[in-house]
């Protein structure tokens, strides 16, 4: 980790970030749909009642299936899209709040990094110039220096200054998502959000990617939210992993301790799903039946009762809350025994 | 080179007439409105190259000033459509609803006129002339214009490259300058090439009925025009004026398709299928096994040469068994999936080996023996369920048509047996998921419905390329189940195309690891992954999430592009055990233990030094 606190006033400052989060999220809530005159009445809740925070150099996992709203979530928190409900706090701060220049400058301090690496990047630009664009919004960097900072920014994701030359398509998938990190680094950001960072890769380049994440985290001391479908992953690289279905957190906490005692039978299920290396271990699973339910047409009370091997009657009245069951490890069962 | 000369003609031809027409002032001519009315309708002759007209001015004369008004009216008349009309579209694509209602709607009420219509209209209120001539003009174009734009800036804003500058922070008038624009600039240049052709030849037909350039000033459609009333005495003179016209017209369309080859930073492949020779003699297939490649070589023409991305394969499959064929991208197990079907796109071809499926040799079968085993005999699932199902017929049909397309079945009989298919794929409500269509389905139902498509025959070969890779985990344990459900029910042979590891520890009996297009090793599934005997296999093994929280371990580099593989072994530049030896000539696949082979020359010694090079820990 960056040595942050290195006289009193800084170790001050220091101290009240550690306070606030460097990211929070508060009870957020989008609906898609609905409402307009024309428009279809069916209102679908991809993400409902979300709360979650990352601290400087946290890298918190957020797992779900499709449909689950992770992507939205991601969204949401760098402002792409409306929250519906809730709000997004950057150092404590509304990312939404009234004034221009400091919207401005929270965006610069939050960006995404992109599933997939083919279209993520323009490709009749160069990425020099793609990469200089974060350079070059509201003049941050002399143009001067631009050539330079291009270079180091290059040689901090594993390419070189000579890579800025060239064509999107002439680069390799692995090497394409470094060109995307590069980009979402050069307005030095304190926040990535990774969506499906590493998914569209080939295993070998996915570990190298890996280990730049994990890289520019504890060197930059980047906050991140990784959002992908692999736990595996998500146990490498995370320190706390959130567990979505339907838009709602069925499980939270460490990872290691939701990873390997999972308390949710939601969770349980991914980590039996998800298959082994090893040959001889083709184990016995706890299969789930059918598909997720729709978004628009949740079911009542809990959203997993529908597919859930231990529902009872109960679990349909009411949403689960999320119960605290064990050191920052909450769990939205009414069947888990704390 | 000479490839550059061939495609940069358009230009040079385009540069040559407009600079004709450019300079005509200039050139040692005749005045073109002076007559020589004692020499009407002269032929050629050495000072009248191509005659003289009915007031026996000199036709070469009038053909070039004719184009100075053609090219003029069509250059400042596009220029005005595409630099508005884009402007518009542009406006309209970006800046909310209202805008794009004045936008695209107004350029509505233009499209409801018939363009000639309009124009002799506004011709008929301003009075004929060049100069009324280029507004016409310009109104006439400015909505294809417009259109055009307005498509592709909605095509493009949804674009995640877009997304990623606006999480950049960057202002709307940079994402439209600097990357819209140039992403709709494709289109925008044929809509102009389409627009300046069609502005000569609309010039010239105004002019023809004489609406347009006024006489005695010169013009291609008056030239017509004249020549049409003499034409039983001077048939040439229509000729020229029209040769003028065509040339001129094609001229532009190539020019511009070549702008926009030049403007996409993509270079096209071209290639031909091409049938392949006898086979060699000596290949037989072995009795018993679903499928048998030998030595399977597939070769792409690209314009940097050609490409093995597949070399020397062989495998085999015994019913009931299961292969696993994993791979990185680029290492050729696709193509190696498609050539087996006989679905190898039109650039690439098999160029040496033999393919035998239940015994028939296909490489060089005829394309309707193919067919006959394609969906019958051997089967194949893909990828991506929703672009292989066809979005605008019941999933239910199309089950019936594969089946009635290889037995004489009736309909109701084929749709009976189509929803007995979904039911044996685990589809719930077989009945009315029969009549829905693809997109109406989830992704994983999608899948369990190609898959009843691929077994509804009861094939012995079924090929699996990525079934599950776009589908969920909880859903791939589902399909997986059903697919070795299907495969022990069947007797079926599979071959299980895919990048992950896990997903073939579930699922294979045998696998084969490909690396940039060849066999690196081949075994038992199960003692592969418990004792790689390929560094490769062993470095991918290392690189795959653990299950223990442990940053997975890196390989480095990245694998070579085909065009450019390494002399020796082409793992070597990726190696840790990489010697001398290693990139001195490329490795044979050996026989290692029985039912084992491994391209390494050094497996012997890994083995011993160190009891396994990479196994899982």
């Amino acid at each position: 980790m960056r040595p942050l606190a290195r006289t009193a006033g800084l170790r001050a400052l220091y101290r009240r970030r550690s306070v606030t989060p460097l990211v929070s999220a508060e009870r957020l809530t989008r609906r898609f749909g609905g409402g307009g005159l024309f428009r279809h009445a069916r209102v679908v809740h991809a993400v409902s009642d979300v709360s979650l925070t990352v601290g400087r150099a946290e890298a918190v996992g957020l797992v779900g299936e499709s449909g689950s709203g992770k992507s939205t979530i991601g969204r949401l928190i760098l402002g792409l899209l409306p929250v519906s409900e809730g709000r997004v706090l950057l150092d404590g701060v509304d990312i939404a709040g009234p004034d221009r220049e400091g919207r401005a400058e929270r965006r610069r301090r939050m960006q995404l990094v992109f599933q997939d690496p083919y279209a993520s990047l323009d490709p009749r630009r160069r990425i020099g110039p793609q990469i200089e664009d974060g350079l070059a919004i509201n003049n941050r960097v002399p143009r001067a220096q631009r050539r330079t900072t291009i270079k180091a920014l290059l040689a901090q994701v594993g390419l070189t200054a000579a890579h800025a030359d060239r064509f999107p398509h002439e680069f390799s998938g692995g090497q394409r998502q470094r060109v995307g990190i590069a980009r979402a680094l050069a307005t030095s950001p304190d926040f990535l959000v990774a969506d499906e960072a590493v998914s569209a890769l080939d295993v070998s380049v996915q570990a190298q990617i890996i280990a730049l994440f994990a890289d520019l985290r504890t060197r930059l001391g980047i906050g991140m939210l990784f959002i992908s479908h692999d736990l595996k992953i998500v146990r490498s690289l995370c320190d706390r992993v959130i567990v979505l279905y339907l838009g709602r957190i069925m499980e939270e906490g460490p990872a290691e301790d939701v990873l390997e005692r999972p308390k949710h039978p939601y969770t349980q299920a991914l980590l039996s799903a998800s298959p082994s290396l090893d040959p001889t271990r083709r184990r016995v699973r706890i299969l789930l039946g059918g598909d997720p339910p729709s978004p628009s047409n949740p079911p009542s009370g809990c959203v997993f009762r529908t597919r859930c091997p231990i529902a009872i009657d109960a679990c349909a009245a009411t949403p689960p809350p999320l119960d605290t069951v064990g050191p920052n490890h909450r769990v939205a069962c009414i069947r888990v025994e704390v | 080179m000479i490839g550059r000369v061939y495609r940069s003609w358009p230009f040079v031809a385009l540069a040559i007439i407009a600079i004709a027409a450019f300079v005509t002032p200039l050139l040692p001519l005749s005045n073109p409105l002076s007559m020589d009315v004692a020499h009407r309708l002269a032929r050629p002759s050495a000072s009248h190259w191509l005659g003289q007209d009915e007031y026996g001015r000199d036709v070469l004369t009038r053909l070039l000033w004719g184009a100075r008004v053609s090219l003029l009216v069509a250059a400042t008349s596009t220029a005005a459509a595409c630099i508005l009309g884009t402007a518009l579209g542009m406006i309209g694509g970006l800046l909310g609803p209202l805008a794009e209602f004045l936008a695209v709607r107004s350029m509505d009420i233009v499209l409801c006129f018939p363009p000639l219509l309009l124009a002799l209209l506004v011709v008929t209120l301003l009075g004929p002339g060049a100069s009324t001539l280029i507004p016409v003009l310009a109104l006439v174009y400015l909505p294809g214009f417009a259109r055009v734009a307005y498509a592709g800036v909605l095509a493009v804003r949804s674009q995640e490259y877009v997304e990623a500058m606006r999480v950049l922070g960057a202002s709307s008038s940079r994402i439209l300058l600097r990357t819209v624009l140039p992403n709709i600039g494709g289109p925008l240049l044929v809509q102009i090439s389409l627009a300046a052709s069609s502005a000569v030849v609309l010039e010239s037909g105004l002019s023809f009925l004489g609406l347009g350039v006024v006489p005695p000033a010169s013009s291609w459609g008056l030239m017509i025009a004249a020549a049409r009333t003499t034409m039983a005495q001077a048939p040439w003179l229509l000729l020229w004026p029209c040769l003028a016209l065509s040339v001129t017209i094609l001229t532009l369309n190539a020019a511009c398709d070549a702008l926009r080859d030049a403007n996409d930073p993509h270079r096209r492949l071209s290639g031909r299928r091409r049938l392949m020779d006898a086979l060699a003699p000596g290949m037989l297939p072995h009795t018993g096994p679903v499928l048998e490649v030998q030595g399977l070589t597939v070769a792409i023409a690209t314009p940097g040469g050609t490409i093995y991305p597949v070399r020397e394969v062989s495998l085999r499959l015994r019913p009931g068994e299961t292969l696993a064929i994993v791979g990185e991208s680029g290492s050729g197990k696709s193509l190696l999936g498609l050539s087996i079907m006989g679905l190898l796109p039109l650039a690439a071809r098999p160029i040496s080996g033999a393919v035998w499926v239940n015994g028939n040799e296909l490489l060089r079968a005829p394309e309707s023996e193919l067919q006959r085993l394609r969906g019958n005999r051997m089967a194949m699932v893909f990828q991506d369920p929703l672009s292989s199902l066809n979005p605008v017929h019941r999933v239910g049909d199309q089950i019936a048509e594969v089946l009635q397309a290889h037995k004489r079945l009736s309909n109701s009989a084929a749709k009976a047996k189509a929803i007995a298919l979904l039911t044996r794929v685990g589809i719930p409500d077989p009945v009315r998921r029969a009549r829905v269509f693809s997109f109406e389905m989830s992704g994983g139902m999608r899948q369990r419905a190609m898959i009843a498509m691929a077994v509804a025959n009861s094939p012995s070969l079924l090929i699996a390329d990525e079934p599950t890779t776009a589908l969920d985990v909880t859903i791939q344990a589902q399909v997986l189940e059903l697919m070795a459900t299907l495969k022990r029910d069947g007797n079926m042979g599979m071959v299980f195309i895919t990048h992950s590891l896990p997903v073939v520890a579930e699922i294979a009996d045998t696998v084969a690891v490909m690396y940039a297009g060849e066999i690196v090793e081949h075994g038992d599934a199960i003692a592969v992954f418990a004792n790689p005997l390929h560094p490769y296999t062993a470095a991918l093994l290392r690189s795959a999430p653990s299950e223990n929280g442990s940053l997975p371990a890196c390989v480095p580099g990245i694998v070579p592009p085909i065009n450019a593989l390494p002399p020796g072994c082409i793992f070597a530049p990726r190696c840790d055990h990489r010697r001398p030896a290693c990139e001195a000539a490329r490795p044979p696949l050996v026989n290692a233990t029985p039912g084992r082979m491994t391209r390494c020359v050094r497996w012997q010694e890994l083995q011993a030094c160190a009891p396994s090079i990479g196994a899982v820990a």
